[in-house]
């Protein structure tokens, strides 16, 4: 499976643990890790568009439908500061939110 | 059966995952568009919106899926419908102004591509958004019982739990017998939903019109918060007004809204279907 230009930066991996603490079916913890990496896709792409300027955000898409991961952060790194920890940030506080609602299930 | 972890998880995980994906689409809408139309990333707002909240069948699709389906392109049109009725529905769940239904029939007309409306023949329910909370299975012909009621294991595994009401449906069987009975008639009861047929203005004046009027009508039952549909007919009166829920399915139409009963009961829209000639299946909407 293709990873997404980020996945370096995201580990969901004490989610995954997290979740197999709890007694679920295979197919239910699936579903459940798919949401969490669909919930951290959405928010990491809305962190980017909205750091972009409107002329930017139509370069990004268009890399993002490209698929060069390399050209995406060559032009992140340009237009945005401090990309890596801002997509970090973002993952965090949203994984935060999550193992929350973990321990409250 | 779902384990009461799993749904409350779940459950939460699905808002919160719509809340996202409603923020990203309002602020990025055209944007997001021209990704889904002119690429073969993905789709980010039908996946975001509604596969994943769907159930755990979906689980091959993910964020990083690369090729674009034709699946894909039928959710992204629930996408926009689930983004079209929450900007029409009220916050609470209340009956709605005629204003409200008028939108609503069409956003669900155009959608579904079918006649979908509030009234019909000047003839109209109580409401028509509103708690739907679940009924038993119906006996369809005299003798039909839990171990004649399933056409397959599979179907006996799933609705089985659900059981048989004591009682008949509001017009009594679906089918003289079963040797009689057509696939209709079993679609009738497989499908079927309870309405307030009580509660309708005029109802007890003009009982007999009213009565031939809502016996097996097409309705069109839609969960706004996943975007699924599925033609129901109606096969019985109820619930009483007193139980707080505004309509009842049957085990069938239940899961297939994905809707529960109890604490986690959540709202359906459901509105008749002008279908003079009978071309519309019943069923779940695809």
């Amino acid at each position: 499976m293709k990873k997404a230009f980020y996945s370096h930066l995201i580990d969901t991996s004490s989610i995954s643990l997290a979740l197999g603490d709890m007694e679920l079916t295979q197919e239910e913890r699936i579903h459940l890790i798919s949401l969490v990496e669909s919930s951290l896709h959405h928010a990491v792409l809305d962190m980017i568009l909205s750091e972009l300027n409107e002329g930017d955000r139509e370069e990004f898409v268009k890399q993002l439908a490209d698929e060069d991961d390399e050209k995406i952060w060559n032009f992140l790194n340009k237009k945005i500061d401090n990309i890596e920890k801002k997509i970090r940030n973002t993952a965090e506080e949203l994984k935060k939110e999550l193992h929350k609602d973990i321990k409250e299930s | 059966m779902a384990s009461n972890k799993y749904l409350k998880l779940k459950n939460k995980w699905v808002d919160k995952h719509r809340r996202i994906s409603e923020s990203l689409w309002t602020k990025h809408k055209k944007h997001l568009n021209w990704l889904s139309e002119n690429s073969k990333q993905l789709a980010v707002g039908s996946l975001g919106s509604l596969i994943l909240i769907s159930s755990p069948g979906a689980q091959n699709l993910n964020p990083n899926q690369t090729v674009k389906t034709e699946e894909q392109s039928l959710i992204d049109k629930s996408t926009f419908l689930i983004t079209d009725l929450k900007n029409i529905l009220p916050s609470e769940i209340r009956p709605l102004t005629s204003d409200e239904e008028a939108s609503v029939s069409a956003v669900l007309s155009r959608d579904f591509n079918m006649n979908v409306r509030p009234e019909i023949e000047e003839k109209r329910l109580n409401r028509s958004y509103g708690l739907i909370g679940a009924e038993q299975h119906l006996a369809r012909y005299p003798g039909d019982t839990m171990s004649s009621h399933f056409d397959s294991q599979e179907e006996t595994s799933l609705y089985y739990s659900s059981g048989m009401a004591p009682g008949l449906g509001a017009w009594r069987y679906f089918a003289n017998s079963k040797e009689s009975m057509t696939e209709e008639e079993n679609l009738r009861e497989k499908y079927y939903i309870a309405v307030q047929t009580f509660l309708a203005k005029d109802f007890s004046q003009r009982f007999a019109e009213y009565r031939d009027f809502f016996r097996f009508r097409k309705m069109l039952l839609v969960n706004p918060d996943n975007g699924r549909a599925i033609v129901t007919a109606i096969g019985d009166a109820g619930p009483a007004a007193w139980t707080g829920k505004h309509l009842g399915g049957s085990p069938e139409v239940m899961s297939y809204l994905e809707r529960y009963d109890g604490a986690q009961r959540g709202p359906v829209l459901y509105f008749f279907i002008d279908d003079p000639e009978n071309k519309i299946p019943l069923g779940p909407v695809k």
